[in-house]
């Protein structure tokens, strides 16, 4: 059966709106000004001969004189003594850590560039986050302080030192507290050191909270099992896996490592073995994991307690109060699918939610503990140690420091006065504090209500270390000296407590050498070299569960109950979450971070309020109007509607990590800071709370990447179910039923007798969550465009992920004719424009998603290649299609030809230009560049080079060793970025490499095969486990 | 001014050249004997020995006068001269606790040519004959613009002497003196009538015309090579001296050539390995000024022989070869993978260094200047020309030209027929 499915890029598309018709036509934003040249004087107007004579002469004479330039003097400047290790022209790599995954640090001549996975890393091995890849560009932010700041004016270590040894002993001499305000401090040594500062000044007490907090499971799995920590889950060994709302493919606990667990048992290899795990989530807002759910039920935030308590009613046989669903049969139906099914899969299965309740959080270990998942997919043994924030520990800060006890405050990696639960009155309260010392990079919100600015070096100048696990262990190393006069925060507090070793290198040695290096037997040289080190796992224990849930479940009900105020069509439940992109708001000044457009709304620049599209219609509203959004505590913002198909009806999605106003010249003020709408309860951070919005009557276009180009409704998406695929690998891949080939090229084959460059892409290990993005633009040079020029439809990035929604259900008696016809036919019923049915709405609650990352196809027989005027991009004979960009005029004919619309026009010289000045306008950013690759001057198209810069070096080095290429010497760097290992690349010339495998696969098809470009880049199809049963889910 | 003083440089330079060389001629045999002494004391004792000043070894000019056979005997192998028991051997040995090397190799005649050449001090005359042989390489722009001048300097003249013959001439009209015309009259209406012959004036100008027309469309293809580039260094480093007479190996101080795609310029420790003794001091016991400016430039003190961290100050060559940013060269792939090609392709002799191929006879400029076009066309005709079969038993090409002959038989394997000629392996 090959699939009906109808899919589309954003309700532009769906609704078929006037303005997308309209942009469909052309392939530029902007109109081409034929109409104007030929209305206006154009061509009718007389050019005089003595004009034309003018401008001839002062033509040649200007270029005479541009000619007659000398030779440009180039300054050649070495190394008075150079570093035995550095050879100018070869990079070097060194491990490190960024916010606690392990990863390698290439730097050329003595300047970071890039960050790659660390192949030694265990369980981190497979690639690396999107904020990981950008990191390198906080390291040339020109919005960081150059030295110390003493009452805001610059000053020396010297004074600043003075001044806080002085401070400290009044607090002391006072007996007034000190506090260590800092976000989860996961490295051994600094922990060491606070204890050390502690030691000296026993009033000081290290109060640790995280801007998103984990406290729920923490003090759940305390309350329940006696261990309160965050336990370590292995998706990889779940054959079921159910999230109430945890993003654990984006941003819930770690990510990147449940990625590569996640798809461990949903890419091709386990396919070819049969197995595919099976993934059910119960979301309000669409996330990243709810995109790659095979199937997604959507439950308002306050139903999903009570869908809590229903499962764990149905598990057990119980019969808890509260499990009501109102009218949300949907969810009804499929709890009890869910609950059969986890029964069957005892011991194999993993319930997660992403509620911060501890009552929610000890009803989900109740659930695990009767599914089995204790000792085999939940590890509480070796616990995860990324979150030891306390939110309790946290609102008792704010009551001493109004009681006037604290007489010293320090903040360590954490900015409470933007992204603590009421950072106004946190402020506010900050004023009572005699001494406030801040450790950040930069004046920020909190570092502006302090004291001292003591500036911290990027992690890419530290020394340190991480234990993200028991018993894992990774090293930060410096790879640069101190650009600026910068101080760790931890070598200052052992000068402050005159330890006796000041030196935080020795420091972290010293530690390592006593307290890790015995435990996992390596020497300090070895673990620089290895990055981690891991001590024997304990083995993870079965655990039961004695509490009562009678409690739980009334706390549980009573949570609910909290959102009855929003039952208006004006009263919303609202969500607040962390965006892929933006996170928690740390890296808000991070261009590459404010430019990766988000995986599931594609919107860059900017947070919106995120709406049903029924919800909308029923405000009498339209995406981009603005909204007035009200919360409980009376804070309220202004913004954009998106419209979100998939979000529940009655619910609202706004973004973390935003609106910040003191971080730099590219994060100040955009979008909005949704962090007051997080309330207490219980004891904990509520990330839900209910708000009534009202329209402003103004409107403000998001910078949206998903329209921009458009398939005109192709086949562009093949996907099939787990049940067809094991029926018939080939399932929904159209590979039964091939078009008939006519070639032009019949006498010009290229011949590729060397190597056959080619990538395979499995869309179902692609999580879309964009890292690869990221990787892409920070080695290839890729500029950074802003908000406005997205907008304009201007965005440079080579390789970009188009989401394609489609529904659930098929569309009525319009699918019954794709049904009717055989197989062939069907494959022609894609969508098209027009064709595509009004569903109901609430239909519109039930859609599914793939993500397809797109770049340039490397077409055997490209299309740019025979409209190119001037030969600016020519095939070669190792499968490339190249790009010469000192060839191009800009005559842009190539990206009007190219069916899979990859190719970039430079509009600027973005890194010479005043109106690029939040990137790379200055020569200090520009360091990042890699100098292996050409940046590109204004007026020339550019578009994915499949690294070639990495296939030469690869092919260099084994000439120069005098041996053959071996398949993975070469990694793209998409490829390299990639945890899911989406993304494989290779030659194809060579029948036992990775890629050529892949491609044999019979799941693998080419975008656009029917025109005959012959793409050198194959995907494989989507596969969803999904059945008659699930369904019937939403029938 | 400055370009009629360069002819008279040329013109006196070319005379000095003429002396000189019958001067040599009869000079013989002894000048002979001193540029070899000079050759071999470069290349042996230079790295500790200077001729006037102390340094691992003895200043050598005033030891020259000992006795000949003595130094002869100790020059070559003085640890059996001292084992021989030879005072005045022993006395020697103390100036310093490092042992000096023996040269049995070296021939007497060949000890005495250094000897005399040590006596003699540096031939300032070759240094000479060198400069005026570099300074031949003078730009045809310069001479152009020397034409130029004078065509412009014969107009003014002319025009000046017109002007002042005119003002004679209104002079006297005011004293009322008839002006007697003179007989040029009939020479200036001949020129006249020669400017009315249309066919003349035709051909004049199709000549005017092909000439610029031909000057032009040279100059044009010309525009932005650099070739004989040769900027002024911040320090008068002379590659003839250290790779042509010393015969230091370009890897030595370019290391980078044959592993990176940078040849590296050397820092300066590089540097200091020999110039640490070597410092050509001045007859009045200076340091060599090119190489103080080594030692300026790492804060060292050559007498307490101490660095200063804080008086670092990095040297700004001047890059003499510039590929634009657009174009990617790697010198380990040429150097290193393709060096037996390129030696085939350029010629070179097995003595000479690969190098030369691009960079020229390295080994005899004095001042670097380049050699080589850097033009694309320049590139791709050795990619195109350049016989690679030597690959054939190389691991990494065997299957790719396997292929290829296979299609192309018994034609020569080139860069170009395995993609070399492809836009983008060099720009991306």
């Amino acid at each position: 059966m090959e699939s009906n499915k109808k899919y589309w890029k954003g309700l532009e598309e769906y609704n078929s709106t006037p303005d997308f018709v309209e942009n469909n036509k052309n392939e530029f934003a902007e109109p081409l000004p034929i109409e104007d040249v030929l209305s206006e004087a154009g061509l009718s107007t007389v050019t005089p001969r003595r004009d034309f004579l003018k401008a001839l002469g002062f033509g040649l004479g200007a270029v005479t004189l541009a000619a007659c330039q000398k030779a440009p003097v180039h300054k050649s400047i070495p190394y008075l003594v150079r570093p035995e290790e550095v050879v100018p022209g070869i990079p070097n790599f060194y491990t490190s850590t960024f916010n606690g995954n392990s990863v390698l640090v290439k730097t050329v001549v003595g300047r970071p560039i890039k960050i790659e996975a660390n192949p030694n890393a265990g369980v981190f091995n497979n690639g690396t986050d999107a904020q990981a890849q950008a990191s390198v560009l906080d390291l040339y932010d020109v919005s960081k302080l150059k030295s110390p700041l003493l009452k805001k004016e610059e000053t020396t270590w010297t004074e600043l030192d003075a001044f806080v040894k002085g401070e400290l002993n009044k607090v002391q001499a006072s007996g007034k507290k000190i506090r260590i305000v800092s976000s989860s401090l996961n490295s051994p040594s600094a922990k060491a050191v606070v204890a050390d500062f502690t030691a000296k000044y026993p009033t000081t007490k290290n109060v640790q909270y995280d801007a998103v907090s984990y406290t729920g499971i923490i003090k759940a799995n305390g309350n329940s099992f006696g261990k309160a920590v965050v336990p370590k889950y292995n998706f990889d060994k779940a054959d079921l896996i159910v999230s109430f709302a945890a993003d654990f493919l984006g941003t819930w606990i770690s990510g990147e490592e449940f990625t590569s667990q996640y798809v461990s048992n949903r890419n091709y290899k386990s396919l070819e073995k049969g197995k595919m795990s099976r993934h059910f989530q119960f979301e309000a807002g669409m996330s990243l994991t709810g995109t790659n759910a095979d199937t997604r039920i959507t439950v308002k935030l306050s139903e999903e307690g009570p869908a809590l308590i229903t499962l764990y009613n149905e598990l057990t046989g119980n019969n808890l109060p509260g499990g009501t669903l109102g009218n949300n049969t949907t969810a009804a139906k499929a709890l009890k699918l869910v609950a059969k099914e986890l029964l069957q899969n005892k011991g194999k299965a993993l319930v997660v939610a992403g509620s911060n309740d501890v009552a929610t959080q000890t009803l989900v270990n109740a659930i695990n503990v009767a599914i089995g998942s204790y000792g085999t997919t939940i590890d509480l043994d070796n616990p995860n140690k990324r979150y030891e924030g306390n939110d309790q520990e946290f609102a008792e800060l704010i009551n001493e420091i109004n009681r006037n006890e604290v007489g010293a405050i320090f903040f360590l990696n954490s900015n409470p006065v933007y992204d603590s639960v009421n950072g106004k009155a946190f402020a506010e309260a900050l004023a009572k504090v005699p001494t406030k010392i801040s450790f950040s990079d930069r004046v920020d919100e909190t570092s502006d209500n302090c004291d001292a600015v003591a500036i911290t070096p990027n992690y890419l100048e530290s020394w340190g270390d991480a234990n993200t696990y028991e018993g894992y262990y990774s090293i930060v190393q410096p790879t640069i000296n101190p650009v600026f006069n910068s101080r760790q925060a931890e070598q200052s507090l052992l000068i402050w407590s005159d330890n006796a070793v000041q030196d935080y290198y020795q420091y972290v040695r010293n530690n390592w050498e006593k307290n890790i290096l015995p435990t996992v037997g390596k020497t300090w040289n070895e673990v620089l070299q290895l990055g981690v080190v891991t001590a024997t796992a304990k083995t993870a224990g079965a655990y039961t569960f004695g509490l009562s849930l009678g409690d739980v479940a009334s706390a549980i009900v009573n949570g609910s109950k909290a959102f009855a105020k929003a039952n208006g069509k004006d009263a919303l439940e609202l969500q607040v979450y962390e965006s892929i992109p933006m996170r928690d708001g740390k890296h808000a000044n991070n261009a590459f971070l404010q430019e990766l457009p988000d995986p599931v709304s594609k919107v860059t620049w900017d947070n919106y309020i995120a709406l049903a599209p029924k919800q909308v219609s029923n405000l009498g509203l339209k995406e981009f109007d603005i909204l007035t959004v009200k919360g409980e505590n009376g804070y309220s913002i202004e913004l954009p509607i998106l419209v979100q198909p998939g979000q529940a009806m009655g619910t609202a999605s706004i973004a973390l990590g935003y609106g910040r106003t003191k971080v730099g010249k590219a994060g100040d003020n955009v979008g909005k800071n949704a962090f007051p709408f997080v309330t207490v309860s219980n004891g904990t951070l509520k990330y839900a709370t209910t708000v009534t919005v009202s329209a402003t009557g103004g409107r403000e276009e998001l910078a949206q990447t998903q329209t921009h180009y458009s398939f005109e409704g192709r086949n562009i998406i093949r996907e099939t179910t787990l049940k067809d695929y094991l029926k018939d690998p080939a399932a929904g891949s159209g590979n039964h039923h091939k078009h008939k080939v006519y070639d032009l090229w019949t006498t010009d084959k290229h011949e590729m007798v060397g190597n056959n460059w080619v990538m395979a892409i499995d869309l179902n290990a692609c999580t879309g969550c964009g890292s690869c993005i990221v990787a892409c633009n920070v080695e290839n040079n890729i500029p950074v465009v802003g908000k406005d020029e997205v907008r304009k439809r201007r965005e440079m990035h080579w390789l970009r992920i188009d989401r394609y929604y489609s529904y659930n259900q098929e569309p009525g008696a319009h699918a019954e004719a794709g049904h009717g016809g055989h197989e062939a036919s069907s494959i022609n019923a894609v969508t098209k424009e027009k064709e595509i049915a009004h569903l109901e709405e609430n239909q519109m609650n039930n859609v599914s998603v793939v993500h397809q990352p797109m770049m340039c196809q490397h077409c055997d027989h490209a299309p740019c290649e025979t409209v190119c005027p001037v030969l600016a991009t020519v095939h070669s004979s190792d499968g490339l299609n190249h790009m010469a960009y000192n060839r191009c005029v800009g005559t842009r004919y190539c990206a009007n030809n190219c069916p899979y619309k990859v190719r970039r026009f430079n509009w600027f010289n973005y890194w010479n230009d005043s109106r690029f000045d939040n990137y790379l306008n200055n020569e200090f950013t520009q360091l990042v560049l890699n100098p292996d690759v050409t940046t590109r001057s204004r007026g020339v198209m550019e578009k994915c080079s499949m690294c070639i810069q990495r296939i030469q070096a690869g092919k260099l080095t084994a000439k120069l060793e005098k041996r053959p290429l071996k398949d993975g010497d070469i990694k793209m760097a998409c490829q390299q970025a990639c945890s899911a290992n989406a993304i494989i690349f290779g030659d194809k010339n060579d029948p036992n490499s990775e890629v050529s495998k892949a491609l044999r696969s019979e799941r693998t098809y080419y975008v656009l095969e029917e025109i005959n470009v012959e793409p050198g880049i194959g995907y494989m199809t989507k596969i969803r486990n999904i059945d008659s049963e699930t369904k019937e889910v939403h029938a | 001014m400055r370009n009629i003083s360069l002819i008279f440089k040329k013109a006196w330079k070319s005379a000095f050249v003429i002396a000189t060389l019958s001067f040599l001629m009869v000079a013989g045999a002894q000048a002979q004997d001193v540029a070899e002494g000079r050759t071999l004391f470069k290349g042996k004792c230079a790295s500790c020995h200077a001729l006037d000043h102390d340094a691992t070894g003895p200043a050598l000019t005033p030891k020259m006068s000992l006795d000949e056979t003595y130094l002869v005997a100790w020059i070559k192998n003085n640890v059996a001269l001292r084992a021989s028991g030879n005072a005045q051997a022993i006395e020697a040995a103390k100036f310093s606790a490092s042992e000096m090397t023996a040269f049995p190799t070296l021939t007497d005649e060949q000890i005495k040519s250094i000897i005399a050449y040590a006596k003699e001090g540096e031939p300032k005359k070759a240094a000479e004959v060198g400069a005026a042989v570099v300074d031949e390489g003078t730009s045809s722009l310069s001479i152009a613009g020397v034409i130029a001048i004078i065509i412009l300097s014969i107009v003014v003249l002319v025009v000046l002497g017109r002007a002042v013959k005119m003002l004679e001439r209104l002079i006297l009209q005011k004293q009322g003196i008839e002006i007697v015309e003179e007989d040029n009259v009939s020479l200036v209406s001949g020129v006249k009538g020669l400017f009315k012959n249309k066919k003349f004036v035709f051909f004049s100008v199709l000549c005017m015309v092909v000439v610029l027309g031909s000057f032009g469309w040279m100059g044009m293809w010309d525009t932005g090579v650099h070739t004989g580039y040769q900027p002024v260094q911040p320090i008068k480093f002379s590659h003839e001296l250290h790779a042509g007479i010393n015969q230091i190996d370009c890897q030595y101080c370019h290391s980078g050539a044959f592993k990176s795609k940078n040849s590296t310029i050397p820092s300066l420790n590089v540097c200091m390995n020999c110039h640490k003794n070597v410092q050509a001091r001045t007859e009045d016991g200076q340091v060599s000024p090119e190489i103080q400016k080594i030692y300026n430039a790492l804060g060292y003190d050559v007498d307490k022989q101490t660095y200063d961290k804080t008086k670092e100050k990095p040297v700004e060559w001047v890059r003499v070869h510039n590929l634009p940013d657009f174009a990617y060269f790697n010198h380990s792939q040429h150097v290193v993978v393709g060096e037996a090609a390129i030696r085939k392709e350029k010629g070179l002799k097995p003595e000479e260094p690969v190098c030369f191929a691009c960079h020229g006879p390295v080994n005899t400029m004095e001042e670097v200047y380049q050699y080589s076009p850097l033009t694309m066309k320049w590139c791709i005709n050795c990619h195109r020309d350049a016989d690679i079969s030597d690959k054939k038993n190389d691991a990494f090409y065997a299957n790719v030209i396997a292929a290829h002959e296979k299609i192309k038989k018994g034609e020569k394997v080139t860069p170009a027929m395995l993609g070399g000629l492809e836009c983008g392996k060099c720009h991306y």
